[in-house]
């Protein structure tokens, strides 16, 4: 039962005209008392309709969006906002992460420029070498031709020779060993040109080993070479070939420290 | 239940008195009350849940009437928007604990902005134009064929609520008025109407229970 004296409270209460004290007493009291609750409940809703019937006023459209814009569902967004707010380092960290990037795009840019001039160089070295090659494969065909007319193909070893030298990378030669008639042909290119008291001598590897002296040779001026030889000493297989730079007359025993020219 | 348009009759009282004998109101709801009363709920408990799309919906639902009421309380349209912006943002932290037994969400979310917009006019030493005598007066006197009320209850009704409110005795309307958008309390009253409390408690009283009964079933 809610006394007159409670309808009283209970209306002052809705529209808001109790002093704090007086509300905060009815407000204990209405949480203890349902048909208050009710009562207080429709009440109410005159009192909004009393407060509705104002003149409307509507709200400009760029407000809905202020106030939606604050609100953001805790658990949801102000995880990311933490996750990715940009922290005081992060511009630096960025700034420095640009400046080792730059350094290392420049030196690599070097480093390309280096590798392109080089390769360049070695373009035309392997240009070179292919032109002095062309000749020396025309001085070998010439040669095979030459055993294919005496029928000698059949028996004829041709081995590949090239520079040891770090300074005559270029040097190359080509040597072809006739088993059955223990006779070869040697033709080189790109050899340097050695003093008079100095002569290139060619070796033949018996069984791939043993050094047989097969005779000195000259280079003309271009530093080629094309010599018909034999060896001092027969040979069982002509396993591998070999040039030194020896005095002038050839030695009996290669010296190893000066081979120019070997074959694999 | 459906949300269709729903049609009823409440006793219509013309201006000066009861509603004559057989005389109604013919009214179409724009919405079932229930029904909006529901949604309002759902909206609250989704809000507190931390649902923008329910805090948008709710916004739409009620922005209009609570802009309107700070308005008139402040009369100022920019302070109006920021006291908007506080209750919204308090609605959204305090969803979760609003008891749909004491009230309806529309109810308390107008005594929520009308709360701060009081507390906003006591800090600036300020009273809207309503607390002065005429003010109150004018704040009643419906020059604006359309309330706030439309937004939430359609024409029809806004316009009963109107007549009904107008058909108020004077000094109890008056005593509502001063209480609900001046801020005073009923001490502040009694002495601004130079009336004994007792008188303004009765008023405020009987005019609210009358506001209660020829509504009932309308709001």
């Amino acid at each position: 039962m809610i006394d007159e004296r409670m309808e009283e409270q209970a209306a002052l209460h809705v529209l808001g005209a109790l002093t704090p004290a007086e509300s905060a007493e009815f407000s204990r009291t209405l949480a203890a008392n349902p048909e208050l609750q009710r009562y207080v409940a429709r009440l109410g809703a005159a009192a909004a309709a009393v407060a509705g019937n104002v003149p409307r006023r509507t709200p400009p459209p760029q407000l809905r969006a202020r106030i939606l814009a604050q609100v953001a569902p805790p658990k949801v967004v102000s995880l990311p906002q933490r996750r990715f707010r940009p922290s005081f380092w992060l511009p630096w960290s960025l700034a420095a992460g640009l400046a080792v990037l730059c350094i290392v795009l420049n030196v690599q840019e070097a480093q390309l420029r280096l590798t392109i001039l080089g390769q360049s160089r070695r373009i035309s070295d392997l240009q070179q070498l292919a032109d002095s090659l062309s000749s020396t494969t025309n001085d070998l065909q010439r040669a095979v031709l030459a055993l294919q007319q005496n029928n000698r193909l059949a028996n004829l070893k041709i081995a590949m020779l090239n520079s040891l030298l770090t300074e005559a990378p270029r040097t190359v030669a080509v040597s072809l060993w006739d088993e059955s008639r223990q006779e070869g042909v040697f033709v080189a290119a790109n050899l340097k040109t050695l003093p008079p008291d100095r002569d290139y001598q060619l070796w033949v590897l018996d069984n791939g080993t043993t050094p047989v002296d097969a005779g000195v040779f000259h280079v003309n001026e271009n530093g080629g070479s094309r010599v018909e030889f034999k060896t001092k000493q027969p040979i069982k297989v002509a396993g591998r070939f070999a040039v030194t730079e020896e005095v002038k007359g050839g030695v009996v025993s290669p010296t190893i420290k000066n081979m120019v020219l070997a074959s694999n | 239940m459906s949300g269709g348009a729903q049609t009823h009759f409440v006793p219509f009282a013309p201006f000066g008195g009861a509603a004559p004998a057989g005389q109604y109101l013919f009214l179409t709801k724009p919405v079932n009350e229930q029904e909006a009363k529901d949604r309002d709920i759902e909206l609250l408990r989704q809000i507190a849940a931390g649902d923008r799309s329910a805090f948008a919906e709710f916004y739409d639902r009620h922005a209009t009437l609570m802009f309107s009421i700070a308005s008139k309380i402040l009369n100022d349209s920019a302070e109006a928007e920021d006291v908007l912006q506080v209750v919204f943002l308090q609605i959204w932290e305090t969803a979760g604990k609003f008891d749909p037994a004491v009230g309806k969400a529309s109810s308390w979310a107008a005594i929520l902005v009308r709360n701060k917009a009081i507390d906003r006019v006591r800090a600036s030493q300020r009273r809207s134009r309503l607390a002065e005598e005429s003010g109150v007066e004018q704040a009643i006197a419906a020059e604006d064929p359309e309330s706030a009320n439309e937004t939430l209850y359609g024409h029809d009704k806004a316009r009963l609520i109107q007549s009904v409110v107008g058909e108020l005795p004077t000094d109890q309307r008056r005593a509502i008025e001063l209480a609900y958008f001046s801020g005073l309390t009923q001490d502040e009253i009694s002495k601004k109407l130079n009336e004994p409390l007792g008188t303004i408690k009765a008023r405020i009283r009987r005019g609210l229970l009358k506001l209660r009964d020829q509504l009932e079933g309308v709001l």
